[in-house]
């Protein structure tokens, strides 16, 4: 394994532990933004270079700046002091988080013990992608070819949000 | 990797590193002394000839200053600010192409430093996060202005983050490629006998919307709201005194030279040559009789030559554009980003789309 995506695991591995023991909201935010640069770097290392830079537009780009600009406008700069350890809470999020962590690694263990075994991969293989001219291409292909019913759908569902999002917010400004 | 590709890499970072931070200075200069020569008056011209060496003195009072942090900012991300401000632009460049390839012996050096087979998204992913510097160093310094101005400022990059994909997607469909190297082989070619066949010329409304929007995604005049200094003062960065309002300032430059390298090569032709420069190519090969190899090599900084001179001239227009306009109020900003330029881009994208369906 490349040292660098050793590297990169352990940052977001402590990244992530700061993100759930941070008192300050904005604290947690960023330790999330580091996570999600992380993995980017990531799969970048993969030379999956098509999940990195949407994994950078999107999460990072995007979704993140609404979260800091939301804790921002409600202004939770006085959350810090008035944050009150609620210990029975903790410990049912603690128990709860452990099983899901437990039940996932589970999973992907099991899965990549059986697919040195019976699964055969798909017509997708590394080189073939590099013969198509890479990720974007394959997967910009299959998106407007064959699976362009689904997608359409899928931006009409966008659009339904964006619309149900105006509604809410001008019943509430009127 | 060989040692030579890990060599190469580094050379070229350090190189694109180099160039954009040492050209800084010099832009300053440009901007005070520029500004003189518009406005009709003299500038700063005591120190060194023409004032060359007013930056410098500059920098020297920068990093003599006192480093002083406000009793309640925020101290982590009050330092963090700046430092991801000059990051952020900088790796953006890493996929921006100043030239075709290098021959050296049996190795050629592409001159760009990461091939990434999403090439221009990459770039907009860090264009995306200049934002967070805005923020933080507003939020951390706990000043009412600074959070105005950090309000203002994002509210105002991914307004016009829109506009400025929308205007790149219409050349992505021209292009029918992220790769830079295979745009500017695009642009190479001429349309009409002598026109040049860059992205203004075939997609014009698509130039101008993506032009103005790198205007505010950089915070340059007339764009300059987060930083008003009429109304809050100085905005995100009131708060930062010495070289960390420096950092500031140098990533302001940083991020124009970037936006300047990307609209170069999406739109006027990239590293390709200028009118002429076959010409002295030729005359090169011919006085010193080159090889191959050779010819590539002076191809190649021909090339450079040719990026960087409609570089300096995109920042040219920029310290021209700011002063020449004043600052817009905040709600004429919003309307000309969602209610001109995001219509006018959506528009263009489907003339363009049909345009390129019926003519292929």
């Amino acid at each position: 394994m490349h040292i660098a995506l050793v590297i990169a695991v352990i940052i977001s591995a402590i990244l992530a532990v700061m993100m759930l023991f941070a008192k300050n909201p904005i604290t947690s935010a960023i330790c999330l933004l580091g996570i999600l640069l992380m993995s980017a770097g990531m799969y970048a290392l993969m030379g999956e270079h098509l999940v990195a830079t949407i994994q950078l537009v999107v999460y990072a780009g995007a979704i993140m700046v609404l979260f800091v600009f939301s804790i921002m406008l409600l202004n939770l700069s006085n959350a810090e002091s008035e944050f009150k350890n609620n210990p029975k809470m903790f410990y049912a999020g603690m128990t709860l988080g452990a099983t899901i962590f437990s039940l996932l690694a589970y999973a992907v263990c099991t899965h990549f013990s059986k697919h040195t075994s019976s699964l055969t991969s798909g017509v997708f293989t590394n080189a073939k992608v590099e013969e198509l001219g890479g990720n974007a291409k394959v997967l910009a292909h299959s998106l407007f070819s064959q699976f362009y019913i689904s997608f359409e759908v899928i931006s009409l569902a966008l659009l339904v949000a964006v619309v149900g999002a105006v509604v809410l917010a001008k019943r509430k400004f009127d | 990797m060989e040692m030579f590709d890990l060599i190469a890499v580094m050379a070229k970072i350090l190189f694109v590193i180099a160039i954009s931070l040492g050209v800084i200075p010099f832009l300053v200069w440009f901007e005070r002394r520029g500004s003189a020569w518009m406005q009709g008056r003299v500038g700063p011209n005591r120190i060194g000839p023409f004032g060359l060496l007013q930056t410098t003195a500059d920098v020297i009072k920068f990093v003599c200053k006192e480093d002083f942090v406000p009793k309640n900012a925020n101290k982590f991300f009050y330092h963090m600010a700046p430092t991801v401000a000059l990051v952020a632009p900088l790796c953006a460049m890493a996929v921006i192409p100043f030239g075709s390839y290098l021959v050296l012996g049996d190795h050629t050096v592409n001159l760009q430093i990461a091939n990434m087979n999403t090439g221009v998204i990459f770039i907009l992913a860090f264009a995306g996060l200049e934002v967070y510097p805005i923020i933080l160093a507003g939020w951390a310094s706990n000043n009412k202005y600074s959070v105005l101005g950090a309000l203002r400022g994002s509210a105002q990059i991914v307004s016009y983050e829109i506009a400025m994909g929308l205007a790149l997607l219409s050349m992505l469909v021209v292009y029918g490629s992220f790769n830079p190297h295979e745009m500017v082989a695009w642009q190479n070619e001429t349309i009409f006998g002598f026109l040049p066949r860059w992205g203004a010329f075939v997609n014009p409304i698509g130039a101008l919307v993506f032009w103005i929007a790198i205007f505010a995604e950089t915070n340059r005049l007339p764009f300059d709201l987060p930083e008003g200094e009429s109304e809050i003062v100085a905005g995100y960065h009131l708060e930062y005194g010495g070289m960390k309002f420096a950092a500031f300032f140098m990533a302001e430059y940083v991020a124009m030279i970037m936006a300047s390298g990307l609209i170069s090569t999406i739109y006027f032709g990239g590293y390709g040559f200028l009118p002429g420069m076959q010409t002295i190519l030729n005359l090169a090969t011919e006085y010193f009789s080159l090889g191959v190899a050779g010819v590539q090599n002076v191809k190649a900084l021909l090339e450079f030559t040719s990026f960087f001179s409609k570089v300096s001239f995109f920042m040219f227009v920029f310290v021209w554009v700011r002063w020449t306009l004043p600052r817009f109020r905040f709600d004429q900003l919003m309307d000309l980003g969602w209610k001109i330029l995001f219509p006018l881009s959506l528009i263009n994208l489907i003339l363009v789309t049909l345009g390129v369906y019926f003519l292929n």
